[in-house]
This record gives structure tokens, C-alpha cells and sequence, in this order.
């Protein structure tokens, strides 16, 4: 799919913007400050109806401004489809086909998007969050049923955790409650869980061939995924659903002495080995880097594979931070097939035959020029 | 001060309302200026009518402006099973569809430990001194298919069950004469789930 034009309102330093885009390769230069990052998390925020930087929205809407709007023209499948997503102070508005849809679900996935940021090389050594969210979002684009269960899980839980402190406190003493809430919460975390599963298998299937093939050959990614039962991955939902209860009947007192719940999806982590250990304690800078490009890379192939189309790449200012080799495996596998979107503060810096073929798009102080 | 006092208090009232913003407030306020002296007098009687003659059935809840109300009175009910809704409007909508021909038990409210609402918060107490006292075998839960109404339908099963009482929860999924098509992914899960045996 492709994005092939984009408008601005109100976004953030962009007071109004009307650009078309190439299908290939864009290029956005521009000094720091000026609005690169800005334009490629308009694009995000096209697809997700959320910023990756910021959950405070109001910040997207330019100063003493009323509302913002980002309107895109995507096409797929040999099929124009328009999206808007407005922001204002009353809530956002994701209009798909210029019909608005109320539930977010039904929004996301019209447009995919792989973005890689600076802030996406921590996925290896950040903290666990990183990486549920990364696997949240990327399975929420291609399920967007995922969506609504981790929505409603979260609900669950936060309902849960006030039943917990109040007993913690003994504001209350009877537990036929927290059963009803543990039972609830367990039919979404195993939903949840199951599809992470499904999720994990396909990402390495993704991603294995592609670190061989960066690391020439000489390194085996292999990643593990740690959840807060002891559950094969290859058990199903109701296996699943049986060992969440035997644990939190385990857990029971804890939970209440703590006032918070202990175990679940929320509290799930994922970990890399290269060549058998540990990346995240034990490789160097450059392997984290390494991991984190090969499964950016893996995820265009995922969800080509899943949703029959390749998304749209963004990468904001992470081609600087890897070395010629990297760039260039990068640059070979989105070649002539993936829009991209590539922002930099110089291009001389990115030697690459496929530059030839791309647009160059110059910002200023909130304008663009092409 | 733009508005001389009685009005800016009328205006002041209509925001009040569910729904209603400052703007429409105005409009509305205004609007009452014009009306006839009888009208007026007419609405303002309903309004406090409304409040003082309506109570709550001590029995199921619903809103009454008899003691108990007129569908815990009628004998021609069935007795034997009970409909547990949230809200009275749950009540009208059920009665509306004029083929439930049990009685009801209105609730006011959903469980939510977030919002500090407790089952003795709602009429959960009333309902479990109901069912020792009247001969019920069937309870149908039709509390709104969200978390807290969810986890509110679930607590009175498990707080019935040592009872022998029949509980039962409504069906949510597919409205009936949609089209498939156009039913959003949520939906549908839910309506497959909830399939059946034909």
C-alpha cells in the first residue's frame, strides 16, 4: 500500500500542508527543529489515530489552535481509500471512506505502517514495556480484534487492581468479587495470550533468516518470550485459561497484602539470544542494533504475509545511526517494493543506489518544498 | 452580566441537563420566554410533579408512582422469574417488547471497584432478601454487555447459585435484520462465539 497524498491542519509547527507523495522512495531534509519528525508522525498518527512520542494529544494540535486535522489518500489494492483523523479538545474523530468509525478497531489496519525510530533501538535493551507495546501494536495491525480484547483486559484490570486495594486496606473483607474479576480477567488474558503466541511464532519465523543473512551468516537470533506462567506455547485457550487460575489462586494473599495484581499479559516480557545468550546483558551496542533492524525488517515480510500487501516504512532518523553495511541491507530490501519515507538532516551521508530513483522533500520552519 | 438574573438562572438550569451545552441552554431559555403564561405553568408543574410523585418501588426498584409498582401488583405476571436490568429504562424497553411476562429487579448501577461502587452500593442486598421470600426459579440477568455489567452479572450467579436458582444472561451479538457485512469485527467474534447448535 501506499500513502499518496498527504494534508496538514493545525499539526503540530504545520499550520497547512497539501503534499503527494512518491510511491517509492521520499526523502525529507531539513535542519533539526524544522518538522521532519513531525511529518512522519502525521503519517503514524494517520495510521493509528496515535502519536508514538506523545499519549497527551492536545500536543499534536498546533498552539491556541482549536483542532487539528490529518487527512491522507491511501491506495491499496488498486483501491483509493481516504482517512482523516481530526484531534480536538472534545476527542479525535478516525474517519475511514469519510465514515466515521467509532470504535478504534475498525480504524486501525486500513493503513500499515513500520516506523523505526531512534527510539525503536532500545526495543532490545529497554524496559519490558518496550517491547508489549511493540508486540501490541504491531498484532493490533494485523488483528484488529487484538485491540478491543487488550482494551477490555485493561479494563478488567484496572477495576481489579482498585478490588485489590481495597481489600489490601480492608475497606472490604468479602472476596466473591475479586473471584468474579479474576475469572473475567482470565478470559481476556488468555485470549490475549494465545494470540501473542501465534504472533511470537510468526515473528521468528520473519526475523531468523533476516539476522543471518545481516550478520553474515554468523549469528543465530532466537527469541524467547517469557510470560508470567509456566504455559507452552503451543498450548491452546482453555490450557491456557487453567493455569492462570491454579496461579492466581496461588497468588491470592500476595495480591492482596500488595494491593495490585501480580501476573498476566501486562507483566510479559520478551528476550533476544544471539548465538545462545542473552543480547539484552550480554551483546555488545551493536548487536542490540542489530536485533532491533532485523526485526523491523521481519515485521514488512509479517505483515505482507498476513495482510497480503507491504505497509508503509518510515524511517526517522535512524539511517545515520547505522553503519553503511546495515544501511545498505536496509535499503536492498525495501528496494522497489516498499514506500518509504526517510527522514535525514543530510543526505550525503546515505550512499545507496535506490537514492536515484527517490523525491526530495525539504522542510523549513513548518513548510515543505519538493 | 449579559442576561438579567432570571434568565441567566434559567440558562443556568438547562445546562444542568444531560446533553445540553451553553448554547443550547440560551436557545432553550429563550424559547421559554415566548411560550404562553399556561404552558409554562404547565411544564414547570410536570417538572416538579415528575420529582415528587415518582419513587422507587420498594420491591424491584423501577419508578413508580404507586407502592409497589404496577407490574410487582399484577398477578397475571409470572412470579417465578425475574429480569435483573441496570436502569428503569431497561424496564420500559423490555416491557415495550411486550413478550417478557415475568418481573423485574432494577439495579441502579453496575459494580465498579474503580468508581467505589460496591454490591451493597446497588440493589443487590433487596435482591437476595427477594429471592428468600418469593418463590423464584429463574433469574435473567440482562445487565448492559460491558466490563462492569459483565462482572455485575457474573457476581449475583455466583451469589445465587448455592440457592438452586436458575440463572441465565442475555444473548449479545448480531442485531436481527442487519447484514453481515456490515457488522464490525468485535461484533461478529462475539456473535461466533456465541453460536449454537441447530
Amino acid at each position: 500500500m501506499n500513502i499518496e497524498q498527504l494534508q496538514l491542519k493545525n499539526y503540530r509547527n504545520y499550520e497547512m500542508l497539501d503534499i503527494s507523495f512518491n510511491d517509492r522512495l521520499n526523502v525529507i531534509i531539513g535542519e533539526n527543529a524544522q518538522g521532519k519528525t513531525n511529518l512522519m508522525e502525521a503519517i503514524y498518527v494517520l495510521a493509528f489515530s496515535k502519536s508514538h512520542r506523545t499519549p497527551r494529544e492536545k500536543e499534536l494540535v498546533q498552539w491556541e489552535r482549536e483542532y487539528a486535522k490529518i487527512e491522507g489518500r491511501i491506495t491499496k489494492r488498486n483501491q483509493t481509500i481516504p482517512l482523516e483523523v481530526m484531534l480536538s479538545a472534545k476527542g479525535k474523530k478516525a474517519k475511514l471512506n469519510r465514515v466515521e468509525q467509532r470504535k478504534l478497531s475498525n480504524y486501525i489496519g486500513a493503513l500499515n505502517v513500520v516506523m523505526f525510530a531512534p527510539e525503536h533501538l532500545s526495543l532490545v535493551k529497554g524496559p519490558p514495556q518496550t517491547r508489549r507495546r511493540f508486540i501490541d501494536m504491531e498484532l493490533g495491525q494485523i488483528q484488529p480484534t487484538y485491540i478491543y480484547h487488550l482494551g477490555q483486559y485493561q479494563k478488567v484490570l484496572k477495576q481489579r487492581n482498585h478490588l485489590l486495594k481495597q481489600l489490601q486496606r480492608r475497606q472490604i473483607q468479602d472476596k466473591t468479587m475479586l473471584a468474579v474479576l479474576t475469572d473475567q480477567l482470565i478470559q481476556h488474558a488468555s485470549l490475549l495470550l494465545e494470540r501473542r503466541f501465534v504472533f511470537l511464532d510468526l515473528l521468528r519465523q520473519w526475523t531468523t533468516p533476516v539476522h543471518h543473512s545481516i550478520s553474515h551468516g554468523t549469528e543465530r537470533l532466537e527469541i524467547r518470550y517469557a510470560p508470567t506462567i509456566e504455559v507452552s506455547e503451543s498450548a491452546n485457550k482453555e490450557k491456557i485459561e487453567s493455569m492462570y487460575t491454579t496461579k492466581f489462586h496461588e497468588l491470592q494473599k500476595k495480591e492482596i497484602e500488595r494491593g495490585t495484581t501480580l501476573i498476566g499479559p501486562h507483566r510479559d516480557d520478551m528476550t533476544f539470544y544471539v548465538n545462545r545468550k542473552n543480547v539484552q546483558t550480554y551483546g555488545s551496542q551493536g548487536q542490540q542494533r542489530t536485533v532491533a533492524l532485523s526485526v523491523k525488517l521481519a515485521e514488512i515480510d509479517l505483515i505482507q504475509s498476513e495482510v497480503g500487501e507491504y505497509p508503509v516504512l518510515l524511517l526517522d532518523d535512524v539511517l545515520s545511526e547505522l553503519d553503511d553495511q546495515r544501511q545498505s541491507h536496509l535499503l536492498d530490501t525495501i528496494k522497489g517494493k516498499v514506500q518509504t519515507f526517510v527522514s535525514t538532516t543530510n543526505i550525503n551521508g546515505i550512499h545507496h543506489e535506490t537514492l536515484r530513483e527517490a523525491q526530495l522533500f525539504r522542510v523549513e520552519n513548518g513548510t515543505v518544498d519538493t | 452580566m449579559y442576561y438579567p438574573e432570571p434568565i441567566s438562572k434559567l440558562i443556568d438550569s438547562f445546562t444542568k441537563l444531560p446533553g445540553i451545552g451553553p448554547k443550547t441552554a440560551v436557545r432553550l431559555a429563550f424559547f421559554v420566554l415566548n411560550m404562553k403564561d399556561d404552558d409554562v405553568l404547565d411544564f414547570a408543574k410536570s417538572l416538579v410533579n415528575a420529582k415528587r410523585e415518582l419513587t422507587h418501588c420498594s420491591t424491584c426498584g423501577h419508578i413508580t408512582d404507586q407502592d409497589p409498582c404496577a407490574i410487582c401488583q399484577d398477578t397475571s405476571r409470572d412470579g417465578s422469574i425475574i429480569c435483573v436490568v441496570q436502569d428503569p429504562k431497561d424496564v420500559i424497553a423490555m416491557e415495550k417488547m411486550k413478550e417478557f411476562n415475568g418481573k423485574y429487579h432494577v439495579l441502579h448501577g453496575a459494580i465498579s471497584p474503580m468508581d467505589g461502587i460496591g454490591p451493597e452500593d446497588i440493589n443487590v442486598p433487596d435482591l437476595i432478601s427477594r429471592l428468600k421470600d418469593e418463590e423464584v426459579e429463574e433469574l435473567v440477568l440482562a445487565t448492559n454487555p460491558n466490563i462492569e455489567g459483565e462482572a455485575t452479572a457474573m457476581y449475583i450467579s455466583r451469589l445465587v447459585k448455592p440457592s438452586g436458582i436458575k440463572t441465565s444472561r442475555i444473548a449479545h451479538g448480531l442485531p436481527v435484520g442487519g447484514d453481515l457485512e456490515y457488522a464490525d469485527e468485535v461484533t461478529l467474534s462475539k456473535a461466533l462465539e456465541g453460536r449454537r447448535d441447530l
